[in-house]
């Protein structure tokens, strides 16, 4: 085990190479450069050009990518254009706050999604089937953005149960001290509740919506896997056995089942880290994908390089633990 | 068997419970309004500011957050342009208006406590004129556009405007122009981009200054405490302000909300006091709800269509002038902003400066069969290709620019153009529409200080190269004899000539001039938005119930 994780540790850097250089060219072919974004609609293009010069932006792209390569590889990810603060620390602050969406988020859609897509392979072609697959592919089917400002008009505006937006309110931020930075775990190991409601309480609409698609991925994903499960010869040896059903299926189905759903929900989380775009426009939610889309529009390359690195490193994290996991799942999966 | 289906059904229930619960944590934490301090003042702004080191930023989310931390020389009477004093108690010109001779306000300390005077004021403007000075921070990427585009240039260049600034006494500084500089406190006013920071802030936090990580320091109503990036922007009552009894509040929290949709709910849940930058489409949403009022807030800006000369068929004025003819100017206010949020009129300026308009100038009448037949005696019966190019952003004068764009292009058609619509990404739409290459493009100008600014930075060379650097002489001669004078008559003789002109050749035709709509709670009072959205907050405040 030791030996395999060393390697894809190891191979960590080939990947990040690759990822850094598909970004980098991508960001340099594209028109437009931070120049026209500082100097607005009033600019001339010798401002634009001079202003390249003092950016370092006018030094031939292979030096600029390979001096990026060695920032990297010290540990530096850069200081933004725009803001002119690290890179690093931009990272860090909104980290937490993409954490703690995302897994609430996937939180929603394991714990209804699974169960849902058990149901619905146990029980094909039952109502309870249909209801679940016509729920999921509804889920799929609707547009973030829109059912986020739906949610927020009903639930927000209309019943006012929910905050519309934010991650806590203004009024209570200033008494929330951070260990962690996510705010429901902060909330929680200082006690203090009325801030834990507060914070729970604005990420029910958020998680909700970016929990949606996920949440009917890991349903079709689930009943699928389970369906296949069910066909196998130790399913019918287990049920000619005698073995009460709930055992079959939770022992027996369930867990060789699950192998394909942690796949399917590792990717989604390491997806949804840095592309929860729309619900974090619609929320106000201070997340990384915001911040990166903003980057790009902004042409701010340090931005851009250094988020494209570090959402790199967390899928080949998040893989890296979906691979570990299956050998937890199935102890027949072993790796040398 | 039975029991198993229940079993799982009650399994089902329980998993949806505790995912719902574990989400939501519960009952929602009462009354959300309750949170939103009665002291504090909450503004939902549409973006967040890039910097805010005045004198550096074009940025309009900047603009009103700085208008809160910093005080200009100069400041205009609430919602109008006209001047009044601010930093500066009075300004007197030479007879030739080349010197110009301005007394501070006494006794004033930044927020730091440095005092301010006129060191202070020369210390800000050597950091914006002179990029060499170690305070310029342009080897950081600091530009000073603003600078740049109002004063015509930076120390040591031909165009620059300013010749020398001089402090001729602890509360007297004198600015010396090349030529006679009737606009220079108008300039200064800077609608929002020329506060004056504590040299003592600037000096100590280098290319930091005014980022998140080394916030910017003034003499106005707001401290900044806290900026969180993406997501807000905290100020507390600065307790030394000048002006006694302001600000109302004790606070501004300042929220980036990028979507307008979110902006507005973020108001009717009563989570923000009031916010700006609404779409006109909302207005309806705003009036329908009985806690909230629309506030309309007058701008200085022009939506125009391009017409590049450098594309053949459009260099001739008559089929310019036909394609004026065969837009439905006014069905397009009416269609996609609303007749409260909007006006045509065939000025390039704005209602604002309706001072300096021709009375012979009106809208182009839209007459499709009279375009068509404009155009074929031009030597185009058959029309021709045409791109048009929209940008892909909502911008204060289009707030929808692609339909805009698609009614221009129907329009177009029916006299027998064949309109191709295009856009690209937005610092690409700058970009390529610098460098010439649109054929007609939706364009917009935000800011005016005065009719000449919007002539001069729009219709000069180097201001041209969206039209493929085309000018006007006559244009570029009323504007030199404008900018010698300080004579209200003689400014509105030659800028009313130049409004004739212009609107003649046809090459930025203008379509609207748009107000922008904003919305606020009932409850609150004293919100004055200013013509160029950089207002101050220090008279706002929330009524008690």
């Amino acid at each position: 085990m030791t030996g395999y994780l060393v390697k894809r540790i190891l191979g960590v850097v080939p990947v990040l190479c690759g990822v850094t250089l598909l970004v980098f060219t991508a960001l340099h072919l594209i028109p437009g450069g931070p120049e026209v974004v500082l100097l607005g609609e009033q600019g001339t293009p010798e401002e634009a050009q001079a202003l390249r010069a003092r950016l370092a932006l006018d030094r031939p792209l292979p030096v600029q990518y390979l001096a990026f390569l060695g920032q990297v590889a010290r540990g530096d990810l850069g200081t933004s254009i725009m803001s002119r603060l690290p890179v690093a620390a931009q990272i860090a602050a909104r980290w937490p706050a993409s954490l703690e969406l995302v897994a609430a988020a996937i939180a929603l859609a394991v714990g209804v999604g699974v169960p849902a897509g058990i149901v619905a392979g146990v029980r094909r072609n039952s109502i309870w089937d249909s209801a679940a697959m016509a729920g999921s592919l509804l889920g799929i089917s609707i547009p973030v953005f829109w059912l986020g400002l739906l949610l927020v008009y009903l639930f927000a505006v209309d019943l006012r149960w929910l905050p519309p937006g934010d991650q806590i309110s203004t009024a209570l931020a200033s008494t929330l001290r951070p260990v962690t930075g996510v705010y429901l775990v902060d909330a929680a190991v200082r006690g203090n509740w009325p801030a834990a409601a507060d914070v729970a309480a604005h990420l029910a609409l958020p998680a909700v919506t970016l929990g949606t698609i996920p949440l009917a991925v890991v349903a079709r994903m689930t009943r699928g896997a389970m369906l296949e499960a069910l066909s196998q010869d130790y399913v019918q040896t287990a049920r000619a056995k005698g073995l009460r059903e709930r055992t079959v299926i939770l022992r027996h189905t369930l867990k060789n089942a699950l192998l394909p759903v942690v796949t399917v929900v590792g990717l989604q989380f390491g997806t949804l880290l840095g592309g929860a775009i729309l619900t974090e426009t619609v929320f106000s939610w201070p997340g990384l994908g915001l911040w990166l889309y903003q980057g790009i529009l902004n042409r701010d390359y340090p931005v851009v390089e250094g988020g494209a690195v570090v959402i790199a490193l967390t899928f080949v994290a998040i893989n890296l633990l979906v691979d570990v996991s299956y050998a937890l799942l199935d102890p027949r999966i072993q790796y040398g | 068997m039975r029991m198993q289906r229940t079993g799982w059904m009650w399994l089902g229930a329980l998993c949806v419970a505790l995912a719902v619960l574990g989400v939501s944590g519960g009952l929602p934490s009462g009354s959300l309004q309750a949170q939103n301090a009665r002291g504090t003042l909450v503004y939902g702004l549409g973006g967040e500011p890039k910097l805010l080191d005045t004198g550096d930023s074009s940025d309009n989310n900047a603009s009103i957050v700085q208008a809160q931390i910093y005080n200009s020389l100069v400041g205009y009477k609430p919602g109008t342009l006209d001047l009044v004093p601010d930093l500066a108690v009075s300004w007197v010109p030479s007879e030739n208006y080349t010197v110009w001779t301005f007394q501070l306000r006494r006794g004033l300390r930044f927020q730091d406590g440095t005092p301010f005077n006129a060191d202070a004021v020369k210390f800000n403007v050597e950091r914006w004129w002179d990029l060499q000075s170690p305070y310029s921070f342009a080897n950081a990427g600091r530009t000073h556009v603003t600078w740049r585009v109002n004063m015509g240039g930076f120390k040591g260049q031909p165009s620059s405007v300013l010749k020398d600034v001089v402090v001729t006494g602890p509360y007297t500084i004198r600015f010396i122009t090349q030529s006679p500089f009737p606009n220079l406190p108008g300039v200064l006013a800077g609608d929002g981009h020329f506060g004056i920071a504590s040299p003592t802030a600037v000096q100590a936090d280098g290319p930091k200054y005014g980022s998140p990580s080394a916030l910017p320091v003034g003499t106005g109503p707001f401290i900044a405490k806290s900026w969180t990036p993406g997501d807000r922007i905290v100020l507390v009552k600065n307790p030394g302000y000048w002006k006694r009894g302001l600000p109302k509040s004790d606070g501004l929290v300042i929220k980036f909300i990028s979507d307008p949709a979110a902006q507005l709910a973020d108001v009717q849940a009563g989570t923000v006091d009031f916010t700006a930058d609404l779409l006109p489409e909302q207005l309806k949403i705003i009036q329908a709800d009985p806690q909230l009022r629309p506030v309309f807030a007058p701008t200085t800006n022009v939506g125009f269509l391009n017409l590049n000369p450098a594309y053949a068929p459009l260099s001739k004025p008559e089929v310019r002038r036909a394609v004026a003819t065969a837009i439905d100017q006014q069905g397009i206010v009416d269609a996609f902003f609303g007749r409260q949020l909007a006006v045509t009129n065939g000025h390039f300026t704005p209602p604002v400066m309706s001072w300096a308009w021709s009375p012979k100038v009106t809208s182009y009448p839209y007459d499709p069969a009279k375009a068509k037949q404009m155009l074929a005696e031009a030597g185009y019966p058959n029309g021709f290709d045409l791109d048009l190019w929209y940008m892909p952003v909502p911008r204060p004068y289009f707030p929808t620019p692609r339909q805009v764009a698609e009614a221009i292009g129907a329009n177009l058609s029916a006299i027998g153009l064949r309109v191709h619509l295009k856009t690209e990404d937005w610092a690409a739409y700058l970009a390529d529409g610098e460098k010439g290459q649109f054929q007609a493009a939706l364009y917009g100008t935000v800011e005016s200080l005065d009719p000449g600014y919007a002539y001069f930075v729009r219709f000069t060379p180097g201001s041209t190269h969206d039209l493929g650097g085309w000018t006007d002489p006559k244009v570029l001669q009323l504007l030199n004899e404008a900018q010698q004078t300080g004579d209200r008559a003689v400014l509105t003789r030659d800028y009313s000539q130049i409004d004739e002109i212009v609107f003649g050749d046809a090459v930025r035709i203008p379509l609207v001039h748009t107000k922008l709509l904003a919305a606020a709670h009932r409850g609150l009072v004293g919100w004055v938005p200013s013509p160029f959205g950089s207002e101050s907050f220090e008279d706002i405040s929330k009524a008690t119930p």
